[in-house]
């Protein structure tokens, strides 16, 4: 019996499917069973995130209203053994499933897979309900803006009162030099106002913009601090303890090379 | 003229508006009748509530809106709201506002023991002490104080009818807006509060003065 999880933030643009595709690839990458699905009916984009769309026959709207087997919606990835896909449709909206459905289809789907992970849509309307309806457990994204931690807040709120207590936090798109500087909230400030357990944090990093454009999660790319990042979530979705990424001493490497090269 | 499905009655906590049983249009009607020609009866007084033939809520809040709004007397009503989206909050039930002493200095007290964010709101007729944050977003109502063990960062309003004995204090206080009585204040504009620990704010003289515990 496997875990449902949502992965949920509110605001738009904070880096949910990002996440999602990233956990679901990391979770993968050491041998659980897992499928990503896409509750975000009318604005698909997990599939495109995972290099998966050229693949889509059936969606998650055909397999709730029984056009499919649940078996025949799902889209197996394309480089990691384990992970699937069940995209959203694209031709519908959020009407087109209730709550009921979405819980029936979480149920169905934990018992095939070890980890369920559900990319909910921003906002708190219908799409919101039907992704949170059949989870066990929520993690919600936020970047350090005002907005974004405000939107946190209402969600968690809201998260509660649906009776998925104790939701965990990801902090993506940290600025080290700017949090320094104090141009940017800083991680004990977010998680003193939003008072839930940090599971992550993610730096804003370059390599993102590009394996997304590729279709290829950044969890997989060694180099990368970001896919160091995802992976590090991975383990503490497991279960595992592990300390948190320090990005300080990234930057004091990259100071102590500027230095090396230029003398400063 | 009918017989009069409407009578006041004075007890010692203020005024029930007895209703007898009959057609809820007739009774609104009479009401507003009686009303008009006995304003003064009112003067001073508080309306505590409506007693006699069982009222639907919908029915009760329109008989409450005429007297508030038309005859500005008020009428007693308090509960604790949920938030609109049916963030089930589990608060403490209603209670009927004859059994609330609305005192500043003692009286009942509303213990919530959770956070209180962005789109939650408690509203109590008495005291509310909120042990936990109160959250950008979150709304605290109280006709009595209202304490904050914790960081109070969205809006707090004491003393609603108008009681500006009312104090508001959290042992971090930075509120969005607070409301004392008829006194609204907020934080001045791009200036953070440097002032660490407990703070208490209360109206001297009409203006709100926020202090170190």
């Amino acid at each position: 019996m496997g875990e449902v999880i949502v992965i949920t933030s509110g605001k738009g643009g904070v880096g949910k499917t990002t996440s999602t595709a990233n956990l679901g690839a990391g979770l993968a990458m050491t041998g659980k069973k897992v499928v990503v699905v896409d509750a975000d009916i009318g604005l698909r984009n997990l599939d495109v995130v995972l290099g998966l769309e050229n693949r889509i026959v059936y969606d998650l709207v055909d397999v709730v209203d029984g056009l499919c087997r649940l078996k025949q919606g799902l889209i197996k990835d394309k480089r990691h053994e384990g992970l699937f896909l069940l995209p959203a449709a694209q031709t519908k909206d959020k009407t087109a499933v209730n709550p009921k459905q979405m819980r029936k289809l979480s149920n169905d789907l934990k018992e095939l897979f070890d980890y369920v992970l559900i990319d909910c849509p921003a906002g708190i309307e219908q799409g919101f309900k039907n992704a949170i309806a059949g989870a066990d457990r929520a993690i919600v994204v936020t970047t350090p803006e005002i907005s974004a931690v405000r939107d946190a807040d209402r969600i968690i709120g809201l998260l509660e009162s649906k009776g998925l207590h104790d939701p965990e936090l990801i902090v993506n798109r940290i600025r080290q030099e700017m949090v320094q500087k104090g141009d940017m909230m800083n991680i004990d400030d977010m998680v003193d106002i939003l008072a839930i357990d940090l599971i992550g944090i993610v730096p804003d990093d370059e390599s993102i913009v590009i394996s997304t454009n590729r279709g290829e999660p950044v969890v997989t790319d060694e180099k990368s601090l970001a896919g160091k990042a995802y992976r590090n979530i991975t383990k503490r979705i497991m279960g595992e303890e592990v300390p948190l990424l320090d990005l300080n001493v990234d930057e004091g490497m990259m100071t102590k090379l500027k230095k090396m090269f230029f003398g400063k | 003229m009918v017989e009069s499905l409407i009578s006041f009655k004075g007890s010692k906590d203020g005024i029930y508006v007895f209703i007898k049983d009959g057609e809820f249009s007739v009774i609104k009607k009479q009401l507003e009748y009686r009303l008009k020609n006995s304003r003064s009866f009112f003067d001073g007084s508080k309306v505590i509530n409506f007693k006699g033939k069982e009222l639907t809520s919908h029915e009760e809040k329109e008989l409450k809106t005429i007297m508030e709004y038309r005859y500005g007397i008020e009428v007693g009503d308090d509960k604790i709201r949920e938030a609109k989206d049916n963030n089930k909050m589990q608060l403490i039930k209603n209670k009927k506002d004859q059994e609330i002493v609305n005192e500043v200095k003692e009286g009942d007290t509303k213990f919530v023991r959770i956070t209180i964010r962005s789109g939650q709101v408690v509203e109590y007729a008495g005291n509310v002490v909120i042990l936990g944050d109160v959250n950008p977003g979150g709304v605290v109502i109280s006709g009595g104080n209202i304490i904050v063990l914790g960081s109070l960062r969205g809006v707090a309003i004491a003393g609603k009818r108008n009681n500006k004995e009312a104090i508001v204090s959290a042992y971090n206080l930075q509120p969005t807006q607070l409301r004392i009585g008829n006194i609204i204040s907020r934080s001045p504009d791009n200036e953070t509060s440097t002032t660490i620990g407990p703070e208490i704010a209360s109206i001297k003289d009409d203006v709100m003065v926020i202090e170190s515990l």
